[in-house]
């Protein structure tokens, strides 16, 4: 054992030594040791290097609120994590750690030059400074800036690890394990009450495993821990959770717990998840977060050996580690002075103990000097010496200007303690000030959430206990021994012979932010904590400044001559503490990122190698290559093949909802903007939906089964929002029509056959439908049976061909799709995707919804006003259809447009103007929404939304494309091939 | 009433789900009807058709191998046997001349999955938030809700059981997320 450790203390396993490695070098430390702990143990203090100066830095804390030792783990390919606190990092069997921010080593970083001349970086200095030239920002001063100043890398390659996630409930959750959590998770389990009780350290137990002189009832904390966790864990209505952080709490008592599963693991073979998020509704939320030391503010406050004074005890006895071998305590509070004597006890020499507090307990004094430590009352320390480890430090008396030099190699400080109010904030429970600490305290909750013990304020074991078993729903009271916590006072400057600008007292050490920066923002006209913070980045950085935002405050405070109240507390955030993306992630990577619907016929498609297109969620064939074919000659042979034959499509996607009930032709006529009352059962009909300001919504074929049944079909993009839409209606504006709507989307596969020989080849399967032309016109519906399956079978197209739209039940899609393909082989069936589909439609001047519309056209923008009926008395958006700028003039139109060269096929989304040659801004007439090339016209074609469209018919506009190509085209009516309609008749 | 085609319901259970601390087995062909009455016809509608249809929104019953739950104020959803049930939805479609009622064959429309055994509330829970202990989801509720980005329908059919059915495009999204959870391990393991 090394002269660092000491023996009989700590939660370690002396049994199971570890070796690691930091910057290269291995290091042994014993099973249950952080980086931290382990290196400290090796007499190391030295683990980092600051964010902007550079300076080096060690430990300052024991835990999470770690602001300086900031390391990055490497466990293989993928499986970097950089900004990780080496004292929370358990060290494992053959950890690879390093530090940050330096180069080339932690010993000797270049950058350290930085600290040299760090009277020229005051806050603000880079916005100051990087101002001109302007164009040197994004080449020059940020890459620069970016690289000198920062934490560890980001990872550049994929995350290896799996992530996990899942849904909990509980009656009670409690965070943190410390006595006030053990109290109540006792009570509350006493009281049947299911309970989730977490704590982010790898042991459970808080400060229960710091502090061997507390008894209660009768036991030693160490053993009332033991024996309350092994009753938890057996209790069945008991989950207790280590390495778990609590790291938000949303509305309605929802928080977010990340469990670290392999962190602390030697390397692991497969696939165990490294991190789960937990996302749990609690019926009440205890907090039982306790308080976070702090440090104080002086020149040199940030050398290694610099620590809080808990950190150092927590080092002796959760590790069994000395801090180091002479230490100089600094306090303005009573709870430091339990910290000195367990070190003196655990054979610590304590050099002095420095007070800035002019009345201290006598009691505290005398078990001072009992121990035969100096207690320097009233004074401060005014400096400290020593490059990479604290050498010196420097004892001021303010009343007498007398300076001493004290050899050390630890200093510890103690400023008194912040309680933890976090998530209570994140729950928006209010906080109240307490000027007699010097902290904002819980106040009122919001949720149903309660703080107690030390983050309550409510300092102390028995406190603590009471409070818990209280809470938890308990009567128990605790006998405790305990030493006094006390009490302490608050200094927001501390007094020193030097000019403020001379001296480097840190209050943020991880964004090396400094006393005098924070008071530079004050004069610089800063009022308001919330504008100091972002002018310093004071508490910006990944610990969210929980050692250092009371410190700014009150320093902000006095500069501004104001009550911390009235300068504010920034706002605490989730997460609690930094959160890896793949918690956040859990199960949702890959394939299961988001949700991909795949139609019953895609997976056909991927065996002839279809390209595929997302379409909203759907994943859609967009065309189906030959060998050596792009896009191009394959769409070209594609369209070709349908016009000339025969070609199917899968258009299973297409939305698709039953509307049902005596009422539902009243229905839609009140959705749809043309009339359906007319409508024969077995006929279909184009329908069109405005919103209730008049633009067009949607679209699609709805045929009429029965008099009470409408089948509709809706875009595919369109589906959910088009349901969502008429229900909406139905049940705010319609409540009094009987009729009921029904998704019917995934219940059916959509076959679309067209081409001249789509009949011949279904007329052998099909039964009880009458196929010839006079027994089933263009726009009819008819139910039937196809290979033997129950089939709604629509005679219509999107093509301009014969069509014939068959729908199966969904699960028989690719079946029917399979034995139509083989038959079709005679007519040299050719299937195609969304591509050939819109080149198709934009031959014939059908609309899509969404690309030619873009929730401004109305139908009459569209050139759809035959299809808005003027006898109807209301439906949808007709009011807002007869508003005057409606129908104004200068609305922008659907037209038709053929360029000069046929062979130029316009770019979608070009801008058209009337004037090539006007200087710009020229006047932009609109846009191209649709633009192709036709093979079976042997031209391009394209749609667009032009100003005053209809009356520009056979003008000339341009498209200029930049670098001096302008397009010429001629305004044309949007129905380029067979405007007569006539190829949809042939027989 | 099956049919001559094959049938394909395009997802498969993987290796992982077919053994452990909870299985998930796919359902086949079912009749699958959504009904809407008018309450006030509820009880006489469910004498003619030979079905319960209770009252209450998010309680099943289950009669021999045919389930019928409440999902809403007038809203019912049938599933059964195809053999047994085929003519169903015959019958329902012709009471509707009869009362104020709508019938809708969605037998297609979704892919169900059982899931039994000890971690099945566990699974469940993996992407749906809903409370899952005994007292806030008995034995024999059902109730429309959500598999993190899947609507699902979820039916507790014993303490250990579970039937959830998603529309069929959204099943290797569902299942895919079962078997990432039983890939990482169970909690109570």
């Amino acid at each position: 054992m090394g002269e660092f450790r000491r023996a009989g203390r700590g939660l370690i396993n002396k049994d199971n030594p570890v070796h690691f490695s930091f910057d290269c070098k291995t290091y042994q430390g014993y099973e249950g040791d952080t980086i931290a702990s382990a290196l400290l143990a090796n007499g190391v203090h030295l683990m980092g290097r600051s964010f902007k100066y550079h300076r080096p830095r060690g430990p300052v804390g024991s835990g999470f609120e770690e602001p300086n030792a900031l390391v990055t783990v490497t466990r293989g390919k993928g499986r970097m994590t950089s900004n990780l606190r080496a004292t929370t990092m358990e060290i494992y069997s053959g950890m690879e750690a390093s530090s940050q921010n330096r180069w080339p080593s932690l010993g000797f970083d270049a950058g350290a030059f930085n600290n040299t001349f760090s009277m020229f970086f005051p806050a603000g200095f880079y916005n100051k400074t990087f101002m001109w030239p302007k164009s040197f920002w994004d080449k020059v001063y940020e890459p620069f800036i970016r690289n000198m100043a920062g934490l560890g890398p980001a990872p550049t390659e994929v995350d290896a690890d799996v992530y996990g996630s899942v849904y909990g409930h509980c009656d009670v959750l409690i965070v943190g394990s410390g006595p006030a959590g053990l109290a109540a998770a006792i009570a509350a389990a006493k009281k049947d009450q299911s309970v989730i009780l977490v704590d982010e350290n790898a042991e459970l137990g808080g400060s229960l495993n710091s502090s061997p002189s507390v008894v209660i009832d009768g036991k030693p904390a160490s053993e009332w821990r033991h024996k309350t966790l092994k009753a938890l864990s057996k209790a069945s209505n008991v989950t207790l959770m280590a390495r778990t952080t609590a790291v938000g709490y949303y509305h309605d008592d929802f928080v977010g717990l990340s469990e670290r599963l392999t962190d602390h693991l030697p390397i692991l073979e497969g696939n165990q998840i490294r991190e789960k998020l937990h996302r749990i509704r609690a019926g009440k939320v205890i907090l039982a977060q306790g308080a976070i030391e702090r440090p104080l503010v002086f020149d040199g406050n940030d050398k290694p050996g610099v620590m809080l004074a808990s950190a150092a005890q927590d080092y002796l006895n959760v590790y069994g580690v000395a801090v180091g071998k002479e230490a100089v305590v600094f306090t303005s509070h009573d709870s430091a002075y339990t910290a000195a004597f367990e070190l003196a006890d655990a054979n610590i020499r304590i050099a002095a103990i420095v007070d800035a507090r002019i009345y201290i307990p006598t009691s505290l004094i005398t078990m001072a000097s009992d121990r035969g430590i100096d207690v320097h009352v009233g004074k401060v320390l005014s400096g400290t010496s020593g490059k990479k480890r604290v050498s010196s430090a420097e004892i001021y008396d303010p009343t007498s200007g007398a300076k001493e030099t004290i050899k050390c190699d630890s200093v510890l400080m103690c400023g008194g303690w912040t309680p933890s109010l976090h998530l209570w904030s994140h729950s928006k429970g209010s906080i109240k000030w307490d000027a007699e600490t010097g902290v904002y305290l819980p106040d009122v909750a919001n949720e149903n959430c309660v703080s107690i013990g030390a983050s309550n304020g409510d300092f102390g074991f028995k406190a603590a206990l009471d409070a818990g078993s209280k809470i938890g729903g308990g009567r128990k009271t605790y006998t405790v021994e305990e030493p006094i916590f006390g009490t302490g006072e608050v200094f927001s400057s501390l007094p020193s012979y030097k000019k403020s600008s001379k001296q480097k007292a840190f209050v943020d050490f991880q964004n090396d932010v400094t006393e005098k920066d924070i008071k530079l923002a004050v004069r610089e006209g800063f009022r308001s904590i919330e504008h100091v913070k972002r002018y310093t980045t004071n508490g910006m950085a990944t610990d969210q400044g929980k050692t250092s935002n009371l410190n700014a405050l009150e320093i902000a405070s006095k500069a501004l001559g104001k009550e911390a109240p009235q300068v504010g507390l920034t706002t605490f955030r989730p997460p609690y503490t930094p959160t890896t993306f793949g918690a956040f992630c859990g199960y949702k990577m890959d394939d299961l990122f988001e949700v991909t619907r795949k139609t019953p016929i895609d997976a056909w498609a991927e065996q002839q190698r279809a390209v595929f297109e997302p379409v909203g969620v759907w994943r859609r064939a967009w065309y189906f290559p030959k060998a050596g074919e792009d896009m191009h000659t394959a769409v070209a042979r594609e369209c070709k093949a349908t016009r000339d034959s025969l070609g199917m499509f899968d258009a299973s996607t297409l939305g698709k909802i039953e509307v049902v009930g005596p009422d539902a032709a009243k229905f839609m006529n009140k959705m749809y903007t043309n009339p359906w009352g007319s409508l024969k059962v077995g006929a279909a009909r184009y329908g069109l939906m405005c919103r209730e300001d008049g633009y067009i919504y949607d679209d699609g074929v709805v045929g009429r089964i029965a008099e009470d049944r409408f089948h509709v079909t809706t875009t595919t993009g369109g589906a959910p929002r088009v349901y969502r839409h008429m229900e909406d209606y139905l049940q705010t504006e319609f409540p009094e029509l009987d009729v009921w709507l029904t998704s019917t989307t995934e219940h059916w596969a959509v076959i679309a056959l067209n081409g001249p020989n789509a009949r011949k080849l279904i007329e052998p399967f099909v039964e009880g439908i009458d196929l010839s032309p006079e027994a089933f016109p263009h726009m009819n519906v008819r139910e039937g049976k196809i290979f033997g399956l129950p089939t709604r079978l629509f005679r219509v197209s999107f093509s301009g061909e014969l069509g014939f739209e068959v729908n199966v039940p969904a699960q028989y899609g690719k079946a029917v799709w399979e034995a139509l393909y083989e038959a079709g082989q005679q007519y040299d069936i050719t299937p195609y995707g969304t591509e050939t589909m819109h080149v198709l439609r934009a031959e014939k001047g059908f609309i899509i919804v969404g690309q030619d519309t873009d929730g401004t056209v109305t139908p009459q923008d569209a050139g759809m006003s035959w299809i808005v009926s003027k006898k109807k008395k209301d439906f949808v958006g007709k009011r807002s259809l007869a508003r005057p700028d409606l129908t104004a003039d200068g609305r922008k139109h659907l037209i038709g447009l053929l360029t000069e060269d046929s062979n130029v096929v316009l770019e979608e989304g070009a801008h058209i103007v009337a004037d090539p040659n006007q200087p710009i801004p020229m006047d932009m007439l609109g846009h191209v929404t649709s633009s192709y090339w036709s093979e079976s016209l042997g031209t391009s074609v394209a749609m667009a939304l032009v100003k005053d469209g209809f009356k520009r018919m056979d003008e000339t506009l341009y498209i200029p494309m930049g670098g001096g190509i302008v397009h010429k085209a001629k305004v044309v009516k949007p129905v380029f091939y067979d405007p007569k309609g006539e190829r949809l008749n042939v027989v | 009433m099956s049919y001559d085609m094959k049938i394909d319901l395009g997802v498969e259970i993987p290796e992982v789900l077919q053994s452990g601390p909870v299985t998930a087995e796919l359902l086949g062909e079912k009749v699958r009807l959504s009904l809407r009455v008018k309450s006030a016809d509820r009880t006489v509608v469910a004498k003619a058709l030979g079905l319960t249809l209770p009252a209450k929104i998010g309680v099943a019953s289950t009669k021999a191998d045919l389930m019928t739950a409440c999902l809403g104020p007038d809203e019912w959803i049938v599933i059964g046997e195809t053999d047994k049930h085929a003519g169903l939805y015959e019958k329902a479609h012709k009471l509707s001349t009869k009362y104020v009622m709508s019938v809708t064959d969605v037998s297609y429309r979704n892919i169900g999955v059982v899931l039994t055994g000890q971690a099945a509330a566990e699974m469940v829970n993996v992407g749906c938030p809903l409370d899952l202990c005994l007292e806030a989801f008995p034995v024999g509720k059902c109730t429309r809700t959500v598999y993190e980005a899947s609507p699902i329908l979820l039916h507790r059919t014993g303490e250990d059981s579970f039937v959830m059915e998603c529309w069929r495009s959204f099943a290797p999204y569902m299942i895919g997320l079962m078997a990432a959870h039983a890939r990482g391990g169970f909690r109570s393991n």
